[in-house]
């Protein structure tokens, strides 16, 4: 046996692009998130070669999950073929030799910008979100340190106290994406820039979800089988946004999130968010062989 | 259809940066060390905020970002994140710096004395124009001086505590790899105070300027007096595993000493950075100094000033919102539609009622 046989040739960059102590650390902060359910984990958060505030946090995750047969999507806003969607999938099979895929059913690791595909997650799937700011906290208090601590007191009155103006102000909540939940009864978190319409996906879903903020340097996870659970007043019920009954003027599909596309005219034409799905719902009514998953929403109802 | 494009993402991406590269044309050698010999500055405050010091790459980082020095400092941190970690150098102490340059604005004389070294401060600001016209400006020499200043100084902060006019702080006896580390743990607050200073070390210059300008011009609490500033060379002291110390180099480094009356006693502010860049130190010993007591939430406050003079940091979340956000922009949207309804169809109801009250009001004929 030599010292050569033992060790692997010099390599001018690391597997996954991070070395091994950076992996080792994204690994113990994601194995905290996991064991306190919506609770923000600060980690160091090394620079990695895309800009603050693109991905860096998602993508630090991704790094240190992949392995050369994990098979990767990317999406941004609902779509694989986004700018920075193509360059972060570019990234990582650049880095891992891992394969790609466009079908959120072949997909093991999926990295996400403010959206959760339709296609119901499995339990062997993992979910990786983006986060620009981890903190629900931040609009009633903007120091993170003092936020930390009113999370440590679950101090969430003030939190409460805006949905509430917000109601007797304009009649109703007025938060768009982003909508603060309570994890497993005890951390209120952001959910990511998601719309409303994926928070529910959230909610005792059979994958695990991490959410990493890397500018923000927090690591966050909803583990599967957790409540996750939207915050909300008895009589003033949750809601997502009103899309159930628009269809996708290029594919047909109806009863997901759609992208409304301003027309000349005046008028709007919808395109469904989730562009793989789209592509599916074309070639299925070209009589092509597809398989569509299970999906969370039926005729635009969340399955209970 | 050209910016979230159908499937043509990566061709996309691929020209756009072509044309960005096509301005600068080729990238040679020869251009490298050009940047380099002619931007010593440039590319001191390049190295600073990447808090990497290699002259020949932050030169190529200039060279391949055509200047975006944002873009720069962030090519500079990714290669460094990437590269293994050998050893930890001895602390540089100030006594033992080879000094280029050091004033005290505090005392009119020092012990061994005031040292004006390379500097622009007394230059007229006239542009060269000749130069364009074709006639080359060749520095003069360097007069020697009859007497050579002493390359190694005290600093002056020392003299102060020596003299009881200065409560000098803790020093961290921490060394090796127990020093704390900001590029390998969080920054959480209260800072420890190392974590702090690495920061303003690697801190955007100009943002370090904005925030520092803001506590000098009457933000702060404290007024800094410029007790020292230095401009110096560091030897770079290591270990080698059999356990001779060498010096593996030197470094140059930026670092200004401010103070200001607090009762009976002066207040210091430090701060220093790799490569000479004199506004960036004082802005941020300004900063240092003003820091302790300093209000939540307040421009002096270090979890404020500290998180926002982050350059990549703040550079990247800033040209961010270039990305799409129509998703987001869809659910404000129709919270936003929503609410407008609610308000119409309450508005209709009031004039309703109102039309119907006044109906009833009117005398029967």
């Amino acid at each position: 046996m030599s010292l050569k046989s033992l060790t692997r040739d010099w390599q001018p960059m690391s597997f996954g692009f991070l070395d091994a102590s950076a992996k080792r650390e994204i690994r113990r902060t994601s194995l905290k998130a996991i064991a306190v359910p919506g609770c923000q984990i600060p980690y160091a958060s090394r620079e990695v070669p895309m800009a603050r505030g693109w991905g860096t946090g998602g993508l630090q995750v991704s790094c240190t999950l992949i392995t050369p047969r994990t098979r990767i999507k990317v999406i941004d806003q609902g779509a694989d073929d986004s700018v920075n969607a193509a360059s972060i999938r570019r990234f990582l099979a650049r880095v891992s030799g891992a394969p790609t895929t466009m079908d959120t059913l072949e997909a093991d690791l999926i990295q996400s910008r403010h959206r959760i595909p339709e296609e119901v997650l499995q339990d062997h799937q993992v979910l990786v979100l983006q986060v620009p700011n981890p903190e629900p906290l931040r609009p009633v208090e903007p120091n993170m340190s003092l936020a930390r601590q009113m999370h440590a007191d679950a101090d969430y009155g003030r939190m409460w106290l805006q949905l509430y103006e917000q109601i007797v102000r304009s009649g109703r909540v007025m938060q768009g994406a982003s909508y603060p939940s309570l994890v497993n009864g005890r951390y209120v978190m952001t959910p990511s820039p998601i719309p409303r319409w994926d928070v529910p996906k959230l909610h005792m879903a059979r994958h695990l979800t991490l959410l990493s903020a890397g500018r923000e340097k927090r690591l966050f996870a909803v583990p599967p089988f957790t409540r996750v659970e939207p915050l909300v007043f008895e009589d003033v019920p949750y809601r997502v946004e009103d899309h159930a009954g628009l269809s996708c003027a290029r594919s047909g599909a109806r009863g997901f999130f759609m992208n409304e596309i301003p027309q000349a005219d005046g008028s709007s034409s919808y395109e469904i968010s989730d562009s793989e799905l789209g592509v599916k719902s074309i070639r299925q009514r070209d009589n092509e062989t597809v398989t569509i998953g299970d999906t969370w929403y039926k005729n635009g109802e969340m399955a209970g | 259809m050209a910016y979230v494009a159908t499937r043509g993402g990566a061709r996309a991406i691929e020209q756009s940066q072509r044309l960005f590269r096509a301005e600068m044309g080729t990238i040679t050698p020869e251009r490298v060390a050009e940047v380099r010999r002619a931007l010593p500055y440039l590319v001191d405050r390049v190295m600073g905020e990447a808090s990497l010091y290699d002259a020949d790459l932050a030169a190529l980082a200039l060279a391949q970002t055509g200047g975006e020095l944002h873009e720069a400092v962030l090519l500079l941190r990714a290669w460094r994140t990437t590269q293994p970690r050998l050893t930890v150098a001895d602390p540089v102490l100030q006594q033992d710096l080879f000094t280029h340059r050091r004033i005290s604005a505090a005392f009119k004389d020092i012990p061994g004395g005031q040292i004006l070294g390379p500097t622009l401060d007394y230059s007229h600001r006239i542009l060269m124009t000749e130069v364009l016209s074709g006639a080359a400006q060749t520095p003069d020499p360097v007069d020697a001086a009859a007497i050579s200043a002493p390359a190694q100084h005290p600093s002056v902060a020392a003299w102060q505590a020596e003299n009881g006019l200065l409560s000098a702080a803790e020093p961290d006896t921490r060394c090796g790899n127990d020093i704390p580390d900001i590029t390998r743990e969080p920054l959480l607050f209260p800072a420890q105070r190392a974590h702090r200073l690495q920061s303003l070390a690697r801190a955007d210059t100009g943002g370090v300027l904005a925030l520092g300008y803001a506590a000098q011009r009457g933000y702060g609490q404290a007024h800094p007096t410029v007790n020292e500033l230095r401009l110096a060379e560091a030897e770079v002291i290591v270990q080698h595993p059999r356990g001779t110390r060498f010096s593996a180099g030197r470094v140059k480094v930026s670092q200004a000493e401010v103070v200001a009356k607090t009762g009976s006693d002066l207040r210091l502010g430090f701060a220093a950075t790799l490569g000479w860049n004199e506004v960036k130190v004082i802005a941020a010993a300004t900063l240092d100094l003003n820091a302790k007591g300093a209000p939540k939430g307040s421009a002096t406050e270090e979890e404020f000033f500290l998180y926002h003079t982050e350059g990549v940091e703040a550079s990247g979340f800033c040209i961010h919102f270039k990305l799409p956000h129509y998703v987001t922009f869809q659910s404000s949207l129709d919270a936003m539609r929503d609410a407008k309804a609610r308000d119409q169809a309450k508005n209709q109801a009031r004039a309703a009622e109102t039309a119907q009250a006044t109906r009833e009001a009117e005398p029967t004929p």
